[in-house]
């Protein structure tokens, strides 16, 4: 469960072309990542996983079912935590599975527990750190019945420190659990410490320049992020992306 | 302290130029007045605020559901928003005797007036609160695969709720108003009543009784409603723009 296939897929909006014949897949829990210049079409590929649009051309499947405008089978973490203010913070969690029609309370309780926000199920979210509510808006992904979550830049707000934490904290959690992982990032750091492939967008119409196999074992360790051979993936994504 | 100064001024003022009480009566015959006449105005104010209450939860009623109505049907939100506007321009004044012509005395056309008041600013302030939902929030829900039942009941309506009290506190004194204008109409009783009992046999400290007693009301009123916002929005207390960052 949870095999993403995107097959030659374009979009544009009027005269606006920002897709062009873009094909991938993800395999069943595995964590894709998919870095490109900023504007190049990275939302509306998940706008389009995600069902709120169709593509002008082509297919999206999810685990053989048809994902071309057709909304719920996603499960998604966006950019800024967005959580409810006026839900606490067990509610918040509980939110993706009571859309997906299914309320999981044990879950719920066993999740706040691994992200170390145990103590804290009662409280609002304006109560919480930056970092904190990133990691209830991951559990509240990772808490509903769908096989694969999408990602969108999720850390980019953080502080330096904060973000790299994260970073552990995910993977950490990531292996535990298995799903599949679409990831956007505009972090080439990030992509490669967090990703078994990276998707190299080019600039608009995008399509998909370059495929990356990241060679590090899980789990990983902060040692890679100094390895020659991080540094040497690092410098060919920057060029990469770079070079047009 | 404003209100004891002026209270004061009247109070001396009265006094030195020797103002007869039928014309205009100081704070203190008044003041006595409420406590005296009590027996005169205690069932009126009963029915005062039973006749409230019954319009304002009526016009909550109305309220909520046009304003949901347009928002979810936006072809309707065209047609009836300009005809909303307009529903408030007729004076009531003018209204209320034609409504004792097609509904009689009852409960009925005492109703319809308190309910025309308030459920003008409820579904104002509960339109403007649905449409301000949060863009992120309205982002997730879709990208989750919320349906639009799920994103109006998790998302918007919550989200609305605090537009949606300031409605209500507006229209929640606007409803005592509107009973006491309405009793005017003719009835039996309530304090519209007193007070045009009071004004024809130039009781002037009774009028003056009955004000008290309208703003009083009134402010009990906000107060609950006030109350019970807090008490709703709790999550709301400490720091604002909670939803991002």
């Amino acid at each position: 469960m949870g095999k993403l296939t995107l097959q030659h897929i374009s979009k544009s909006y009027g005269e606006n072309h920002v897709l062009q014949d873009v094909s991938f897949h993800v395999d069943e829990g595995e964590f894709v990542t998919i870095v490109g210049p900023s504007g190049s079409g990275k939302s509306t590929l998940f706008q389009l996983i995600g069902g709120l649009y169709a593509p002008d051309n082509g297919k999206i499947t999810l685990d053989g079912i048809d994902l071309n405008n057709s909304r719920g089978h996603i499960s998604y973490m966006p950019q800024n935590p967005s959580l409810f203010p006026w839900r606490t913070i067990i509610q918040n969690v509980l939110l993706s599975s009571e859309i997906a029609g299914q309320k999981d309370m044990g879950n719920a309780l066993e999740l706040i527990e691994k992200a170390g926000l145990s103590g804290y199920e009662q409280s609002y979210p304006h109560q919480l750190s930056g970092g904190m509510k990133q990691r209830v808006a991951f559990i509240r992904s990772l808490n509903s019945p769908q096989s694969i979550i999408c990602l969108d830049e999720p850390f980019s707000a953080l502080d330096e420190f904060t973000r790299f934490e994260m970073q552990e904290w995910l993977l950490t959690i990531w292996e535990e659990y298995r799903k599949s992982i679409v990831f956007i990032t505009h972090n080439i750091e990030e992509a490669l410490y967090l990703s078994d492939r990276i998707l190299i967008l080019s600039d608009k119409p995008a399509s998909i320049h370059k495929q990356i196999i990241v060679p590090f074992p899980r789990p990983r360790s902060e040692d890679i992020l100094l390895s020659e051979q991080f540094m040497k993936l690092k410098r060919e994504i920057h060029y990469e992306l770079r070079g047009r | 302290m404003v209100i004891i100064l002026l209270l004061s001024i009247w109070e001396i003022a009265g006094r030195v130029f020797n103002i007869p009480a039928w014309l205009l009566p100081v704070p203190t015959q008044v003041w006595q007045e409420a406590i005296h006449g009590w027996m005169h105005y205690s069932g009126h104010i009963l029915s005062t605020i039973r006749l409230t209450l019954i319009g304002y939860m009526i016009g909550i009623i109305v309220g909520l559901t046009v304003a949901t109505l347009l928002f979810r049907l936006p072809v309707l939100q065209e047609a009836f928003y300009p005809l909303l506007i307009l529903s408030q321009n007729i004076p009531i004044i003018v209204l209320a005797p034609l409504l004792v012509i097609w509904f009689g005395f009852g409960m009925i056309p005492k109703v319809i007036v308190i309910v025309l008041v308030c459920f003008f600013p409820i579904t104002i302030a509960t339109l403007d609160g649905l449409r301000q939902t949060d863009r992120d929030l309205l982002h997730y829900m879709k990208m989750t695969g919320a349906t639009n039942r799920q994103v109006f009941w998790k998302l918007q309506w919550p989200y609305a709720l605090p537009s949606i009290f300031s409605g209500l506190k507006i229209a929640g004194t606007y409803s005592v108003m509107g009973a006491v204008i309405s009793e005017w109409l003719g009835a039996n009783k309530g304090i519209g009543v007193y007070m045009t009992l009071a004004s024809s046999s130039f009781k002037t400290d009774r009028v003056f009784v009955a004000i008290l007693l309208i703003m009083i009301l009134s402010l009990t009123f906000f107060a609950i409603i006030a109350l019970i916002e807090k008490w709703l929005l709790r999550w709301q207390r400490q720091g604002e723009n909670s939803s991002n960052g």
